[in-house]
């Protein structure tokens, strides 16, 4: 999958995941900050999206304290998706 | 409950029926089918954007109404927080079974299982408010709110605080209902000749939120007065008409004193059958009013049956509009008499200050 549709794709997930009403999809910045003062995600919509990962893209985290970068944004949630899928690349 | 000075200095619900503010809708709403639906507000202009996204429809109404209910009283943070519900937090419950068996037991979201616990709606009150005050909830089926009640009054009658939140919220989902129906509770097919008709067998299901400010002080504050809060569990039909006279004299009252009957009756034949035999009895001079076909039956339903008696004590006028019933004299006392399921009895007095 493009980096593109995969960035818009996550875009819908989440905000159907997270409920956020007001908020469509393409209001979503690919390098917008998910957490605290970009879309306001807190610790618990943290372990929503691990889940979120691993459920649709069948990619773990491996190491919990990559999260704060592999969840930054949309874009670094595509590009770690694109390293670690499986079938891909860089997958494992 | 002994006699205690407990004065109701606020009410806000959320019932089937349009009352959040304060107004009602043009007319009466009926059941769709053989179940009520609350009618909900904009839940923006109470709670943050960013806390209600992760909350499930009866957060929102139990939290909306507590806020409502505080604002009207103009108290910030209560002295304490307590309240009752049945069925919990039924949709985040079934979120949380379906991912176990969509997931296979792997990879749970935390989100719904921390909100399908019962006291979610009393916790999420407390973390908006931010109240470290006094937090319980009881869950007791048809005796839920009246426990809730009952700690409240016992709060305050033992001045552990002033003033204390006390509310009871229970929702209705689409798979409970399905399950309850196939128990038999509700009627198979809506009733066009009203809701208190017996050609069917089974209620309406119902749901509602409604939170009560109780306070120990006398004052301009007040709306109205608790008397008295009595429960009691599985008593036959014939017994419920001594039970009604030993708490009515324990308050040094007879039926004679009370003004208006609140009754729980549900549109089952079987259900309503003690309230016919009591209407024969003892309230055969009383005017006697039913609540159910605005709100439905759910367990904690006489929360809005002291909902009601509240607006009435303020304004019987309103007695016309939501029971096609006129009230000819000063409402003073009202007697709330309401069971669940023939199990779960309850007795609530209420009236003037």
């Amino acid at each position: 999958m493009e980096k593109a549709q995969l960035m818009e794709n996550l875009k819908k997930q989440i905000v159907a995941q997270f409920n956020l009403k007001k908020i469509n999809p393409e209001d979503i910045g690919n390098d917008q900050p998910l957490f605290v003062e970009g879309l306001g995600l807190d610790s618990i919509d943290a372990l929503e999206l691990i889940v979120l990962l691993q459920q649709e893209y069948k990619v773990k985290l491996a190491n919990p304290e990559d999260g704060p970068k592999v969840f930054a944004s949309v874009s670094t949630m595509a590009d770690y998706i694109l390293k670690h899928q499986p079938g891909n690349a860089n997958g494992q | 409950m002994e006699e205690a000075n407990i004065y109701i200095n606020a009410v806000a619900g959320i019932s089937p029926q349009s009352v959040f503010n304060e107004g009602f809708s043009q007319s009466v709403i009926k059941p769709s089918g053989n179940r009520f639906v609350c009618m909900e507000p904009d839940y923006d202009e109470l709670i943050d954007a960013k806390l209600i996204r992760r909350m499930s429809r009866i957060i929102k109404m139990g939290t909306a109404a507590a806020l409502k209910c505080l604002q009207q009283a103009n108290v910030e943070i209560p002295g304490g927080i307590v309240m009752g519900t049945a069925y919990g937090c039924l949709q985040d419950t079934e979120i949380f079974l379906k991912r176990i068996i969509d997931y296979k037991e792997e990879m749970l979201t935390p989100t719904a299982f921390i909100q399908s616990t019962h006291n979610t709606v009393g916790a999420q009150i407390a973390l908006l408010l931010q109240c470290h005050n006094y937090n319980n909830t009881f869950v007791q089926s048809g005796h839920s709110f009246e426990s809730a009640l009952l700690d409240g009054a016992l709060l305050l009658k033992e001045d552990e605080m002033n003033e204390v939140l006390v509310g009871a919220a229970d929702e209705i989902t689409p798979a409970s209902h399905a399950i309850l129906e196939r128990f038999g509770l509700y009627k198979k097919q809506a009733g066009d000749n009203g809701f208190y008709n017996y050609t069917s067998k089974g209620t309406v299901a119902g749901e509602g939120a409604c939170f009560f400010l109780l306070s120990n002080v006398q004052g301009e504050k007040n709306i109205a007065k608790l008397n008295g809060i009595e429960t009691f569990l599985d008593v036959p039909d014939e017994e419920v008409e001594n039970k009604i006279n030993q708490f009515l004299a324990a308050h040094h009252l007879s039926i004679n004193d009370i003004d208006l009957i609140i009754a729980g009756r549900n549109g089952d034949k079987k259900n309503d059958a003690v309230y016919d035999m009591l209407d024969k009895n003892i309230f055969t001079d009383k005017q006697t009013i039913n609540y159910k076909h605005l709100c439905g039956e759910y367990p904690t339903s006489s929360s809005f049956a002291l909902w009601l008696a509240l607006k009435l004590v303020k304004d019987a006028g309103a007695a016309q509009f939501l029971c096609n019933q006129i009230i000819n004299r000063d409402v003073k006392k009202i007697l709330i008499y309401n069971h669940y399921l023939h199990t779960y009895h309850s007795l609530l007095l209420a009236g003037a200050c």
